[in-house]
């Protein structure tokens, strides 16, 4: 077998970062190699990434510094956001684009896109379709499959199902492992379940960058077990470890006797004229945890907006029995947790960030600084506490937009997929810190695909189906009867 | 959300977009130098055939459009007819003075102002961006690097509303409250303006990296998906003008409803 990818005492620093990202650092890859990087974020997993493929320092200008550095000759990068890969709006000319960088001459371009979208497995009605109209997982897809124009040997994969749902992380997984059979795969990868079983090779980080383990999977796994459970990257089984160390109390359902703390009746959100969700009749009461769950498209991001009143609303909405139409700021009572942690930030730092809402509620200087510190202590962040939240990596910038929300304590809190793409020692991080103000008598409602979080720390299930809440259940029950498709 | 609008494809949509973007150029230019108000109204008919009737799209929307037209020709217009130089005077009411050479002008003005809207709007609605990039590149040697540049720009225009809509929600959960008045428009632009510009600018290095990454180098030597070639249509387009343009003027010598055949004062 011979080396398709390698670097040698590779040296990196980001400008502005006080200590080199990675030192001295060398590894190598072989054809053939199906491989994870794995390690806590902020590891600097995507940022090797780019410095194999020669992306850094040709396309991004970080200076480093490497003895040797061996850049296979063919390869192709699939990013994170679908949304920020394509350059043309339609199916076909995206490919074609491809194809014009790699002079194929026009005349064959059309057979080979066919080809191409019928190996990422995209069946489309026609090849000339908008790429806004695919889903998230669609885009992933049609992303590899212009790729795939490129002939590549090796495969770089940054994150390339961080911003999917369940459904199209599969389907990403899938059309990856089908395709990727005779080449060298190269995966920095959080939500491990779909690719544990198609690595051969495992390389771990610390969270300083610092190479911790490299070997086989499974060598890795026995070895480094208690390492991966204090770094806090997921493993199989690393609920059961969990569990086993800390047992979260299974919140008590409803108590009706109390005056609700939310109350819905022939409630509706509105995506311009359209009415798009609706709740007939419910009540939620303090110290509840109701998980949220449905189909992709189904109105769980929805429903959340409305209730955040980020869309047009109709119907009786109470918030502690008080109308909301009446209600001047309905974010002092709710807080609000996006999918999309970046829509979640207003300022230029961390710090500010979250001392944002406290400076407008006029709490005065010591108290703020006392609450922030506090804030980026818990969700380890105080090292990054004058970085632009932007900079932020994946993980880290999920746990800020959590430690935003939580910052005021308000009494509701609305969350849609917190935990989403987060590695394990911040997923249990968030949910703790959330059983915490549970307790304390915040209520939570949460959208979620994740069962073990619906199984261990939720009261109640909301089930939407096209828009509607059809059914309430007590949590335990609900994890019993979801298809997979739904619950991870 | 959709970006595009639907429409039927005419002729107008199948002509070479190098081809008519020149076309609409030097016609503009002509507009320039025609005094007589007869001409340049008949003119704008020529024109306004081509926008009612061949741009393939419903006439709900042109309509739409022209409301902004209609707006720019009555404030265009009314501001030469009110205050404009002239001795033929029609009527005076403190600083308004209409005369009959100043309200000649004033629709002249106006109308130029609206061949100008309409021949744009006429070239927008009947050229997809992507034709007319490769036209660009194909016939006129536009670098590569350039045309996919302004195509991944208007990828991020849906996106950028959006962020937008994102923006303003993510204040609202945040508890912004805007002053009142003046300071509230300050407030808001400074929350929005900022972050709207840093985010694209991070999607378009972002794009860029995977343009890049997908071995694009903007370099001249490239195959072309879409070849964009010439037809008779383009001729037919050429002669609509000419014929059009010709019968204008002699319609405007033979037949003028107005006396006024230039309408430059002194």
């Amino acid at each position: 077998m011979s080396t398709v990818s390698s670097v040698k005492n590779l040296r990196l620093k980001f400008p502005g970062n006080d200590s080199l990202l990675f030192k001295d650092f060398s590894i190598s890859f072989q054809q053939g190699e199906k491989v994870l990087l794995l390690g806590p974020s902020g590891s600097g997993k995507s940022t090797l990434l780019q410095v194999l493929a020669g992306l850094i320092p040709q396309s991004i200008d970080v200076p480093l510094k490497a003895d040797q550095l061996t850049i296979p000759e063919s390869w192709g990068f699939l990013f994170q956001d679908p949304d920020t890969q394509f350059c043309m709006p339609y199916v076909d000319e995206e490919i074609a684009f491809v194809l014009e960088n790699v002079k194929i001459p026009p005349g064959h371009m059309n057979d080979i896109i066919v080809y191409y979208l019928h190996q990422v497995g995209l069946e489309l009605d026609s090849i000339h379709t908008r790429i806004q109209t695919l889903s998230g997982g669609m885009k992933q897809r049609l992303a590899i499959a212009s790729i795939l124009a490129l002939q590549p040997e090796v495969l770089f994969l940054d994150e390339p199902t961080a911003l999917l749902d369940p459904e199209g992380t599969s389907q990403v997984w899938n059309t990856i492992k089908d395709i990727g059979k005779e080449k060298t795969v190269i995966i920095v990868e959080h939500k491990i379940d779909e690719v544990i079983d198609y690595v051969d090779r495992i390389v771990l980080f610390n969270a300083q960058g610092e190479l911790l383990g490299d070997g086989p999977k499974d060598v890795i796994f026995q070895q480094y077990k208690q390492t991966l459970y204090k770094q806090g990257v997921w493993y199989p089984g690393i609920w059961d470890d969990y569990l086993q160390d800390s047992h979260p109390s299974k919140p008590v359902i409803s108590n009706p006797r109390e005056t609700p703390v939310l109350s819905l009746e022939n409630f509706s959100g509105y995506r311009g004229k359209n009415k798009k969700v609706f709740v007939d009749d419910t009540k939620i009461y303090s110290g509840e945890w109701i998980a949220v769950l449905g189909e992709n498209g189904a109105g769980k991001t929805t429903l959340l907006h409305s209730l955040m009143d980020l869309i047009k609303t109709s119907g009786a909405y109470y918030v502690f029995g008080k109308n909301k139409k009446k209600i001047k700021r309905l974010s002092d009572f709710v807080s609000f947790v996006f999918q999309n942690p970046e829509l979640q930030f207003v300022t230029n730092s961390v710090y500010e960030e979250l001392a944002y809402t406290l400076r407008i509620l006029e709490w005065d200087a010591g108290t703020i600084d006392h609450r922030v510190g506090h804030l980026l202590q818990l969700f380890n962040l105080d090292t990054y506490k004058a970085q632009h939240p932007y900079q932020l990596s994946m993980g880290q910038k999920r746990r800020l937009s959590v430690a935003v929300a939580l910052a005021q304590n308000q009494p509701i809190l609305l969350l849609d997929e917190p935990t989403f793409g987060q590695d394990a020692v911040n997923t249990f991080a968030i949910l703790e810190e959330l059983e915490r103000l549970r307790k304390e008598g915040t209520t939570i409602v949460m959208a979620t695909h994740d069962w073990q979080i619906v199984r261990n720390f939720a009261s109640r299930c909301w089930h939407i189906e096209n828009g509607r809440l059809t059914k309430e259940d007590a949590a335990i029950e609900c994890t019993n009867i979801y298809p997979s498709h739904i619950l991870q | 959300m959709l970006w595009e609008f639907s429409y039927k494809k005419t002729w107008l949509h199948k002509i070479n977009p190098s081809f008519k973007l020149a076309i609409v150029f030097l016609l503009c230019i002509q507009v320039l130098f025609i005094h007589n108000l007869n001409f340049i109204i008949n003119y704008m008919l020529a024109v306004l055939i081509l926008y009612l009737f061949f741009t393939g799209h419903p006439s709900m929307r042109l309509l739409l459009i022209s409301v902004p037209f209609i707006i720019l020709f009555l404030t265009s217009s009314t501001s030469m007819i009110f205050f404009g130089k002239g001795e033929e005077t029609w009527f005076e009411w403190g600083l308004i003075h209409v005369t009959e050479e100043s309200f000649f002008r004033g629709i002249h003005i106006g109308v130029r102002g609206l061949i100008f809207a309409v021949l744009g709007v006429v070239f927008a609605l009947t050229t997809r961006p992507v034709y007319l990039f490769y036209s660009l590149m194909q016939q006129l040697k536009l670098r590569p690097k350039y045309a996919y540049s302004f195509l991944a720009a208007v990828q991020l225009i849906p996106i950028m509303v959006e962020e937008m809509q994102n923006r303003r929600s993510a204040l609202k959960v945040r508890g912004v409250q805007y002053r009142k008045g003046f300071s509230g428009f300050i407030d808001k632009f400074r929350l929005y303006s900022i972050p709207l510009l840093s985010q694209s600018i991070r999607r378009a290095h972002r794009l860029a990296v995977a343009m890049e990454a997908k071995s694009f180098q903007g370099a001249a030597n490239r195959t072309f998906y879409y070849k964009m070639g010439f037809s008779w249509l383009d001729i037919v387009l050429l002669l609509y003008f000419i014929i059009s343009i010709s019968a204008s003027y002699f319609l405007a010598i033979y037949f003028p409803y107005f006396p006024a055949t230039d309408v430059r004062f002194g």
